[in-house]
This record gives C-alpha cells, sequence and structure tokens, in this order.
C-alpha cells in the first residue's frame, strides 16, 4: 500500500482526529452534566450513613482545626458520643475513603467504608455488607490506642487475599485514634 | 450474513474468552459473583455493540493510519458514559465492579472485534457481532463464577439474591477460598476452555454422523 505523505493528507488526518475527539467530548459533557449531581447526592447521602453508622446519635459540628500528623484525616465531625473520622488510608491501587467513629475516650465505635476501588472478593469483602465484611469491620470495635493485622503482630484478622486492604483499613483507624488524642 | 453462525461463533466457536482469549483481565479478575459477572456482561455488551455500530458507521471516515486511535477514542467515550450512569442509577454494581468498568477502554475484546469485524462490515452485521459476542463472554463470564463461587464461597447468586448474601449451598467451613483469588480463576478458566474445546469436537461428530447418514 502506498501512503500519502503530502500535507493535505496529514491535514485530513488530524482533522478527522480533531473531529472524533471534539464530538466525543461534546457527548461526555453531556452525559457528565446529567449524571454529575445525582453522583455528587448519592455521595453526600452515603458520607451521611456513614457518620450516622459509626457515631450513635450523629454529628452536630464539623472541626475544622484540628492536629493531624499521618497526613490520612479529610474531615472531622463531632457529636455528643464522640468523633467521626474521614481517613483515606491508601489501599491496593487507591485511596480508600472510611469514617471511623471514635468515642470520648479514645475507643473505636465503628468503621464503615464509604468508597474504594480495591479488588472485587477480595479487598473488597472489607466494604461488603455480607457476614465477612462485618466481621471484619466489627474487629475494631472497642479498640484504642493503635491496631495491626496479626501478620504485623497486632490482632486483627487480616481478610484472606487482602493484606493490603487490612492494613490500609488499619492504617486508617490509627490516623483517626492519633487525631482523636490530639482533640483532646 | 449469516446472523445464526454469528451467534453460533459469538456463543461457541469463536466465543471471545474461551476461543479468542481475549479480555483475559477482567475474566479472571471480576468472576468470583454471579452479580459480578452478569454486570460485567451486560456492560461489555453494550459498550461492543455501541462501539461496533459507530465503527462500522465510520468506517469508511476514519483514515486507515489512525484508526487504531479513533477506535480508542470512541470506546473511551462509550466506557466512560457507561461508567458515569453506572455511578449515578446502579451505584452497587459500580462500588463492586470497582476499577474494571474504566479498563474495559482496553479490554481487547472491543478492540479486536472493532479492527477485525467492524471496520470491514456493515453497521447491521456489526451491531449483531457486538450482540452475539457479547452475549458470549457474558455466558463464559457466568459460567466462570458459578463455578467459582460455588466451590470459593459456598454460594449462588452472591450479591443478587437473597439479599446479597447468596444461596448458600455447602456450609462456609468446607469452600476453598483459593477458588476466588487469582490461583482459582486460572484453574477454572482451563477447564472451561476444555469443556468447550469438548463441546465442539463432541458436536462437530455429531453432525458429521447426521450427514453421513444422509
Amino acid at each position: 500500500m502506498k501512503t500519502e505523505t503530502t500535507a493535505k493528507y496529514v491535514l485530513r488526518l488530524a482533522l478527522t482526529l480533531l473531529i472524533i475527539t471534539s464530538v466525543v467530548a461534546v457527548a461526555l459533557a453531556g452525559v457528565n452534566a446529567i449524571t454529575a449531581p445525582k453522583i455528587a447526592q448519592l455521595n453526600a447521602e452515603k458520607t451521611q450513613q456513614a457518620i450516622e453508622a459509626v457515631l450513635p446519635g450523629g454529628f452536630d459540628t464539623e472541626i475544622t482545626d484540628f492536629t493531624d500528623d499521618t497526613g490520612l484525616v479529610s474531615k472531622v465531625y463531632a457529636g455528643e458520643n464522640g468523633y467521626a473520622f474521614e481517613v483515606t488510608p491508601s489501599g491496593f491501587d487507591n485511596t480508600i475513603t472510611m469514617m471511623v467513629g471514635v468515642d470520648l475516650e479514645g475507643k473505636v465505635l465503628g468503621i464503615s467504608i464509604v468508597s474504594h476501588t480495591e479488588t472485587s472478593g477480595l479487598g473488597a469483602v472489607a466494604a461488603a455488607s455480607t457476614a465477612a465484611g462485618e466481621a471484619f469491620r466489627g474487629q475494631f470495635v472497642g479498640k484504642s490506642g493503635s491496631v495491626s493485622v496479626t501478620k504485623d503482630g497486632g490482632d486483627v484478622d487480616a481478610l484472606t487475599g487482602a493484606t493490603i486492604t487490612s492494613r490500609a483499613v488499619c492504617s486508617g483507624v490509627n490516623a483517626a485514634l492519633a487525631c482523636a488524642g490530639n482533640l483532646g | 450474513m449469516n446472523f445464526k453462525r454469528q451467534f453460533r461463533e459469538g456463543l461457541l466457536t469463536k466465543n471471545p474468552v474461551t476461543v479468542q482469549l481475549l479480555g483475559m483481565c477482567s475474566t479472571l479478575a471480576i468472576t468470583t459473583s454471579l452479580f459480578n459477572g452478569i454486570g460485567m456482561g451486560l456492560a461489555v455488551t453494550a459498550i461492543l455493540t455501541c462501539s461496533n455500530i459507530l465503527i462500522a458507521a465510520l468506517r469508511n471516515f476514519i483514515p486507515s493510519q489512525i484508526r487504531i486511535a479513533a477506535y480508542i477514542t470512541i470506546i473511551a467515550g462509550f466506557v466512560t458514559v457507561v461508567d458515569l450512569l453506572l455511578k449515578a442509577f446502579i451505584p452497587a454494581l459500580s462500588q463492586s465492579l470497582g476499577v474494571f468498568i474504566p479498563l474495559i477502554v482496553v479490554n481487547c475484546i472491543i478492540l479486536g472485534r472493532a479492527e477485525g469485524f467492524a471496520s470491514k462490515n456493515t453497521v447491521l452485521a456489526s451491531a449483531v457481532d457486538g450482540i452475539c459476542q457479547g452475549i458470549g463472554y457474558t455466558l463464559a463470564l457466568v459460567i466462570m463464577c458459578v463455578i467459582r463461587e460455588l466451590l470459593g464461597s459456598g454460594t449462588f447468586g452472591g450479591g443478587l439474591l437473597n439479599g446479597g448474601e447468596g444461596i448458600r449451598l455447602i456450609p462456609s467451613q468446607f469452600p476453598a477460598m483459593q477458588m476466588v483469588m487469582p490461583v482459582g480463576g486460572f484453574l477454572t478458566l482451563g477447564f472451561v476452555i476444555a469443556g468447550s474445546q469438548w463441546l465442539m469436537k463432541h458436536l462437530d461428530i455429531k453432525n458429521k454422523k447426521k450427514e453421513a447418514a444422509k
């Protein structure tokens, strides 16, 4: 096959690609405009639910002047029974966003995973509403100080095949506990 | 175009998973529960059909030097649309499949069918090809899901039936966890490919006998 290399032909190639990408971009912008509010609303609902799940009685205020040495705490909510920390530890291939409830004595009230991209069937179990997922998250309730998986000398049983995810969840809980300690 | 033959090819003789061995990454990774298999299968079928139609419609407009770039742009566009729609309307599925939805962009089934079929055939034939190949992919995923879920978690229909828990068929202390891990994926895939090869040979022999009887 003879390949044309004239300026006109090269220009045609570029223009064709430009047209295709522009059309795709416009179509995506349209779909995004429709779905973005819906996705934002779902995320807000999820955050609200996650806070209520880990902090009985819900929250009254959001604290903005917290001290966080780990860099993992993104938001802190305060309620009459304690605090809810939104932490974002690094999971297997992306950050996990999770909510950790800590009572006024520095004990974990509960954890809840807001969003993640862990491997389906392995790390994703940490967030699943199945018996295995609930058992995993239940281990953290009542813990204080610092937590780690059994492989690292702690007493949290890691999820089978998902040590990285389990470690990430532990580091998230530790960040929340440390931050709670700083709040006093 | 022979639609019956296309259907047969998609389902068995040119099944994207068991014969063409395309899209292995998602096949091995997500086939751990029935919900995942059906969801992934339908998502790929929808994207494959849409991209096949569009690429077939544009086949005389896209110069061959830039065809791969053009195809990938079109495919990525459809994948992003499906990703956004899933996030907005079926968040449970989007959560469960996680990163594998965006990764459909590089699923070679779609680029493979674009290059191998849609770029040389009419819009209608390409649409049928997309649906048939999609069904073949879904079927292979569902078979793998059922086997791995049963042996690995001891349940059937996880994420879908019985409030997401699935129906327990084997008491929870017996299933082999390895079956939902990567090693189980490879083992199951091997057996499924062997099974489909056996079935093809079996049908071949049967057809030949039929012809001989005539």
